[in-house]
């Protein structure tokens, strides 16, 4: 039986979400499944099959690590990030104003930068202790930037696609980045996840 | 009847908190009971797409079946990787005496429910 490779993404979104206790028995299964439909039918309709039980499979993972009390973990772990995230921020915002002293136009500029540079990282810490964490870290990125855009924190008149911006890409850079890099917290077998 | 009755609240009392299963829970249970009580994630998959023509997904499977491990009504073992799975090991399940008890009860429960009443949903 000749081996087909089954889609990279939707394996890496596999790897993000299943608990490692069983990620490299249902990964596993699919990729032999997939092989036998690959050779069976065609290499695209297997990889149709393959995306039809990521999206399918997917949601119901989470749903059952959040009632098995797993989100417990997962939040006060994206707590702890989320402190040193913020706390590691406020440390470059406070050297980048000592050293260039910043105008407004020049803080507008690096702001989304030094923002998604932090939540990147923030989202690789997260998710190479548990995918869950990033999950949570995301949400708190989130509700930081609707507050900061609510409470007007930014003093410097700014368009709305500006503030739109840090509270959508922010939390997709925690949740993207890791799993483009595929920084994620190794399986069982010890190869990275 | 009053003694159908007596039994089925019999039962109910009987059961410990937690040991009425679930439709997704009965269901890979049977299918692990059909697969001769061993198998593993993608073939009790394959088992209930066949019999029932539910699409079922992978992850509804194995989080179902981590779920009954916890529960004690079955157990795993791992077995050796292969190329054809990309260097991973199958997980084999095996439907322990608790679950087939599980079983007992539920199929029990469901034909106490359903004994004298099937005429009446039948003819909807």
């Amino acid at each position: 039986m000749s081996l087909y490779s089954p889609p990279h993404i939707a394996c890496r979104l596999f790897q993000t979400v299943v608990p490692v206790r069983y990620r490299g028995a249902l990964l596993g299964d699919l990729v032999e499944e997939y092989n036998l439909r690959a050779e069976a039918t065609s290499a695209s309709a297997a990889t149709r099959w393959f995306w039809g039980q990521a999206c399918r499979s997917i949601p119901f993972i989470m749903g059952s690590s959040l009632r098995n009390g797993d989100w417990l973990i997962s939040v006060s772990t994206a707590v702890g990030v989320y402190a040193v995230m913020g706390t590691l921020k406020l440390a470059a915002d406070f050297m980048i104003a000592k050293l260039f002293a910043p105008g407004p136009t020049a803080f507008v500029v690096l702001a989304p930068i030094v923002f998604l540079a932090f939540t990147s990282i923030g989202g690789c810490a997260a998710a190479r202790i548990r995918f869950g964490t990033a999950v949570f870290l995301a949400l708190f990125v989130m509700i930081t930037s609707a507050v900061q855009i609510i409470t007007k924190a930014c003093a410097i008149p700014v368009p709305w696609w500006y503030e739109f911006g840090f509270l959508t890409l922010g939390p997709l850079s925690v949740l993207l980045t890791p799993v483009a890099f595929g920084v994620l917290k190794p399986n069982s077998n010890g190869s990275a996840t | 009847m009053v003694l159908t009755a007596r039994f089925l609240f019999y039962i109910i009392e009987e059961m410990k908190r937690g040991e009425l299963l679930g439709s997704l829970e009965h269901i890979i249970l049977l299918a692990l009971v059909r697969l001769d009580g061993s198998a593993h994630g993608m073939i009790v998959r394959r088992e209930i797409e066949e019999r029932t023509g539910r699409k079922i997904s992978i992850g509804a499977v194995y989080a179902t079946l981590e779920r009954l491990e916890a529960k004690g009504y079955v157990s795993s073992s791992t077995g050796d990787p292969t190329p054809e799975r990309g260097g991973r090991a199958k997980r084999l399940f095996r439907v322990e005496a608790a679950g087939k008890r599980a079983l007992q009860i539920s199929e029990q429960t469901l034909h106490s429910m359903t004994a004298d009443s099937k005429g009446s949903w039948e003819t909807i």
